[in-house]
């Protein structure tokens, strides 16, 4: 737990006896310092994906840490879409990494692009028409 | 109805809090990061004179004498819009709306992406993500890792890393697609390093500091670069050595490096890979503006200053009406021209109400004096035509007042 | 071609706009609305620089004083529940 801190600076100091803050993490159990944000709080673990894209899957981490990318976003005590990196860690917190979600809608490839493209597409079955 | 709404607890937000306090205004300071401070706070390096400056401890300053004048800050809180109305704003936040006479946006900047094959996968973060993880959280990001860009900021914190006992690989540059041309183009890039060199203890560096004002000695520099880079503080800074792809399946495990020409192309077949589990993209930074463009603000493409900024004038005021700026929102400076700045426009709105006020008045003519000043000294300075950069922001300003008068 | 992501919220990639750019002879606008880089999750703001420089290119329009790609609110991805007067804690 904790593994990645820097302990010893040589400008900044010794790390100060810092408060343990227990959480959770897709439901293991993990140990930050009190004024961690979660974001800070799960690298400190080593933990650094942080969620999957929406549509492809793809692994997603901590990028800004600042709160402008929302690559960081998690669901937290049962709010999703949440910036790890701007939400202070408190105790019992129940953190969750982001899943791919269902993608109702078509690949964008497979639509028409233009008006051309959608008439060639539906040349036999016009919106409207009821004979379709 | 508040007097002034800040938004921003950076150096800006936070000065010109104290400022707007002093002259008895009924001010609150907003912020969406948990702490105040900003940028600031995760600022570490050493002054020509051998002084430490410590964002953690300049940011506990301005607290504390914002503090002192009982000044209201509130973290946590996000902007989402911002409404022009009767006699003022609505801002609207994520704790409701919040109404106000004026207000500052101090919104400060967002750093600009160099884009690369794999920069989405985990361990990739900006170099600014870095710097906070380290100096702010004491967070180790990784056990080795290696720089996308050399530039003033992400030489500024590699040095903080080192400092830190992160072990950084080297410096390089991005390889060359649409976006990242110039930042990985290695002449355009020492024309950058010549700007920074006083900050590096290399021979090499002072050597290209005194002389490289001349182009030719530039490009002869970057001509006979030297292989294994040039070493600052030990790490190796590579300009004739990009990176090509960052490698991993669900996180970085490595990176693709190649040789470049002096004009940035790559060197079919020198590719190398190297071993490492985080990459710091340092793509630079640019005025994060999007709350002054939401209320119409007009604005100008200055590229000295880092892109588009609201159109202002030297007292740090927009053409709307109650609207001002200060920091890097209005250009990319260090953050001890924001926090002058910011003084400034806390002036500048408690003139507002105090019309005839000669002690005002010589303040904030002081103020502007002061904003001059050290832009003058600063010893980190992002670019050179910062001065050109900010007279065509008035020229614009003048402008739009005549157009508008 | 370039398969380099440019804007990450949408995994449109540099590939992407150069071929709509190029099918299509688009402005910026188009381009932005075709592709969707710069609209996803963040609001552009993390890749607002590096599609106006692609764009640019692309479509060959340079940067005036007018931002190339409107900011629009909310800014912040924002609740129902925020915008029709419920606020967080």
């Amino acid at each position: 737990m904790n593994q990645n801190r820097i302990i010893d600076h040589p400008v900044l100091g010794h790390l100060e006896n810092k408060t343990p803050v227990t959480f959770t993490f897709d439901g293991k159990t993990y140990e930050g310092y009190e004024g961690d944000t979660v974001a800070s709080a799960l690298l400190a673990n080593g933990i650094r994906q942080l969620r999957v894209h929406e549509e492809s899957g793809s692994t997603r981490g901590i990028y800004c840490n600042i709160g402008h990318c929302f690559e960081c976003r998690m669901t937290i005590d049962q709010t999703p879409g949440v910036r790890a990196c701007l939400t202070e860690l408190t105790p019992e917190m129940v953190v969750e990494s982001g899943k791919v979600q269902p993608t109702p809608f078509s690949q964008p490839e497979d639509m028409p692009q233009t008006y051309a493209d959608f008439t060639e597409k539906h040349t036999d079955n016009k919106e409207g028409d009821p004979n379709a | 109805m508040r007097d002034i709404v800040i938004i921003g607890a950076g150096p800006a937000g936070l000065s010109a809090a104290i400022a707007c306090r002093e002259w008895d205004l009924d001010t609150l300071v907003i912020d969406e990061f948990p702490k105040p401070g900003g940028r600031l706070v995760g600022q570490l390096h050493q002054e020509p004179d051998g002084e430490w400056w410590n964002g953690i401890k300049e940011t506990q300053k301005l607290v504390d004498k914002a503090e002192a004048f009982n000044t209201e800050i509130k973290c946590g809180v996000s902007v989402h819009h911002i409404e022009k109305v009767d006699n003022g704003f609505a801002v609207h936040t994520n704790q409701g709306v919040i109404d106000t006479e004026n207000l500052l946006v101090a919104s400060g900047a967002a750093e600009s992406p160099a884009p690369l094959p794999g920069w989405t996968l985990p361990g990739v973060m900006s170099i600014g993500a870095a710097q906070v993880m380290t100096n702010v959280h004491r967070v180790r990001v990784g056990n080795k890792g290696i720089v996308a860009g050399v530039n003033v900021l992400s030489a500024a914190i590699a040095r903080e890393l080192q400092l830190a006992g992160v072990e950084l690989h080297s410096m390089a540059l991005p390889a060359v697609n649409t976006v990242t041309k110039d930042a990985g183009n290695p002449k355009k890039v020492m024309d950058g390093l010549v700007r920074i060199a006083h900050l590096a203890p290399s021979a090499f560096l002072r050597f290209g500091s005194k002389f490289a004002k001349a182009a030719w000695i530039r490009n002869l520099a970057v001509n006979f670069y030297p292989k294994g880079g040039v070493k600052m503080w030990g790490m190796p800074i590579h300009i004739r050595k990009a990176i090509v792809s960052i490698n991993g399946t669900t996180q970085v495990e490595s990176v693709t490096v190649c040789k470049v020409t002096a004009d940035g192309e790559p060197v079919a077949g020198s590719e190398e890979t190297i071993e490492v589990d985080f990459v710091c993209i340092a793509g630079g930074l640019y005025p994060l503006a999007e709350l002054a463009a939401v209320i119409d603000c007009p604005f100008q493409y200055v590229e000295e200053l880092g892109g588009h900024v609201p159109v202002h004038n030297q007292q740090m005021e927009t053409p709307v009406e109650g609207l001002y700026v200060a920091g890097n929102i209005t250009g990319i400076e260090s953050s001890k021209v924001a926090g002058a700045q910011g003084t400034l426009a806390g002036l500048s709105i408690a003139k507002k109400n105090e019309k005839s006020n000669a002690e005002l008045d010589i303040k904030i003519a002081e103020a502007m004096k002061q904003v001059k000043t050290i832009r003058e000294t600063a010893s980190i300075q992002f670019h050179p035509g910062i001065n050109a950069g900010r007279k065509k922001v008035e020229k614009a300003y003048q402008a739009y007042e005549q157009a508008n008068a | 071609m370039d398969h380099t992501i440019i804007c990450r919220c949408e995994e449109v990639t540099l590939e992407d706009i150069n071929n709509t750019a190029e099918k299509y002879g688009c402005s910026a606008r188009e381009l932005k609305l075709r592709t969707r880089a710069g609209m996803g999750y963040c609001g552009g703001r993390t890749c607002r620089p590096a599609v106006d420089a692609v764009v640019q290119e692309a479509t060959g329009e340079e940067p005036g004083n007018n931002l190339p790609l409107k900011v629009q609110p909310p800014v912040r991805p924002t609740s129902l529940a925020t915008l029709g007067g419920q606020h967080q804690s």
